[in-house]
């Protein structure tokens, strides 16, 4: 059955550059990889290598210069209710109510009335936010902003979670938080979960697969897994050799 | 609020007492400047026995319909054209600079063409607000839409929004600031063009009435006139501004 499944995501020869015919500029890759069903992998590299541009590319916002992006099995030909995306900002449509943006994937997608309100409570719950849910997005703070676009992006159920470095605005104390939440969704969901950061702790806090990217042109240069986890004190010895281990990668890269 | 309010009244007050003062000192011909009792009896005159026919709220009412109907059609067109604008290259590469050039004509300018090509009754008048309205409402949907976040699009597109629903889901709304900006600014350019409008067969209507009045040097009428069409003017802006605030409420903070 495992062997059968396609990959969540596969990445052959991915490469995306800018530029004209003379001024060619190679931002990413090539890059391959293979992340499998219900996986955390975490992608963390220095500022400018790319990292968030190949989540975009999961994402279907652009075409890659290079190679192909499958996605359960089928090629990416754009965004998609499969693939929910958080970003680093918030943006919640402010025009909408908080109860009305979590709803909005599941407008698009037909859900009926009823069951909209009963998922939208059900999610506005998950993370924390039930009673805010007829407050207007501005109304709310940083930390229950990107909590607000987190069920919005889990509203229409994708099998894929993307997340570009959605906790890198917010203070420490909310991002702590945050980062146990998003554990613990993950879990509770079971969904693949593709994280970009250029945090080497928030990258081993979280991953089950950690993958460190090089610098311009960003290339995979350490691909490790997490050893499993327990719930305990974030730092733990198993951790820390990794840690060591990513840090140092991520120094090398960014030299 | 309060503060506010007294250094308005304060303001208003004293340009009142700077006119009362200016023509009880006699310095100019009362036809050059009208006493303020004068202004208000010939208020009072207008109101209940009329001006060339019509009492002054039916001049009023008329202006107000044409300016009214003219920004409506304004903005339902500036929509359209600055939705177009905004999102279709092709179509900015073609209208941009006619809404330009229209913008830049005087209203009195095109205005002698719309009598020959619709007469001297409604419609060229109507015909003259909308052309006038339209530009500002374009001008600024068409920026407002260029300037949308991409990750908006994304989020929605994301979520299951098609590439058709996008305009309406995502673009309209989320120019719903700078399109409220954009009809405060057609409904003032309707403003300041209705007195050309009625230039022509413009009785009823307070441009007409300012005109008839000017031909018999009635600066008192005139006066009233423009007091009238100022006054009617900041209660439409304030309208607005409240509108503004229910349908945008996240500007600035968002």
């Amino acid at each position: 059955m495992a062997e059968s499944s396609p990959p969540a995501v596969e990445l052959s020869g991915v490469s995306l550059s800018y530029g004209g015919r003379r001024d060619r500029v190679l931002a990413l890759g090539p890059v391959d990889a293979r992340i499998e069903a219900g996986e955390f992998v975490v992608i963390v590299g220095p500022s400018g290598c790319g990292k968030s541009t190949l989540l975009r590319l999961v994402a279907g916002f652009a075409p890659p210069s290079e190679g192909t992006v499958h996605v359960d099995g089928a090629p990416v030909a754009g965004p998609g209710p499969d693939r929910g995306v958080v970003f680093q900002q918030p943006r919640l449509f402010p025009w909408l109510s908080v109860r009305r943006n979590v709803e909005f994937g599941l407008r698009t997608t037909g859900v009926p009335r009823a069951e909209r309100r009963a998922r939208s409570a059900g999610l506005l719950e998950l993370v924390g936010l039930g009673d805010s849910a007829a407050r207007r997005p501005y109304e709310l703070s940083g930390g229950m902003q990107q909590r607000a676009a987190i069920a919005r992006a889990l509203a229409p159920d994708p099998a894929i979670l993307l997340m570009d470095e959605p906790f890198a605005a917010l203070d420490a104390l909310t991002r702590e938080r945050l980062q146990e939440e998003i554990r613990r969704i993950w879990q509770a969901t079971g969904k693949t979960v593709l994280f970009v950061t250029h945090s080497v702790d928030e990258a081993v806090f979280l991953g089950t697969r950690i993958l460190v990217l090089s610098r311009r042109p960003g290339r995979i240069v350490l691909d490790r897994s997490a050893p499993p986890r327990s719930a305990g004190p974030r730092t733990r010895p198993s951790s820390l050799a990794l840690r060591e281990e990513v840090a140092a990668a991520v120094r090398d890269a960014a030299a | 609020m309060s503060r506010a309010f007294v250094l308005r009244a304060g303001g208003v007050l004293a340009l009142l007492a700077l006119w009362w003062a200016a023509s009880a000192a006699g310095i100019w011909p009362e036809v050059f400047v009208p006493k303020p009792e004068s202004v208000w009896s010939s208020l009072v005159e207008t109101w209940t026995d009329g001006y060339a026919g019509h009492p002054l709220w039916e001049h009023l009412g008329v202006s107000l319909r044409r300016i009214l109907l003219g920004s409506l059609y304004g903005v339902l067109g500036g929509v359209v054209a600055g939705l177009l604008i905004g999102l279709v290259p092709t179509v900015r590469a073609l209208l941009g600079p006619l809404v330009t050039f229209v913008r830049t004509l005087p209203p009195l300018a095109y205005f002698s063409l719309l009598v020959i090509w619709f007469g001297i009754d409604e419609t060229p008048k109507v015909v003259l607000l909308f052309v006038a309205a339209l530009p500002p409402v374009a001008v600024a949907t068409a920026d407002a839409v260029r300037g949308v976040h991409e990750d908006y699009v994304h989020a929605a597109r994301s979520l299951g929004a098609t590439r058709r629903q996008i305009p309406f889901l995502i673009v309209l709304p989320s120019a719903l600031p700078e399109l409220m900006t954009g009809i405060r600014v057609a409904v003032g350019v309707a403003y300041t063009t209705v007195v050309a409008a009625e230039t022509v067969n413009g009785v009823p209507g307070i441009g007409g009435m300012i005109r008839d009045a000017q031909r018999y040097n009635q600066s008192d009428v005139v006066v009233l006139g423009l007091l009238v069409i100022g006054a009617s003017g900041l209660l439409i802006d304030a309208l607005l501004q409240l509108a503004e605030r229910r349908l945008a409420p996240w500007r600035g903070r968002a």
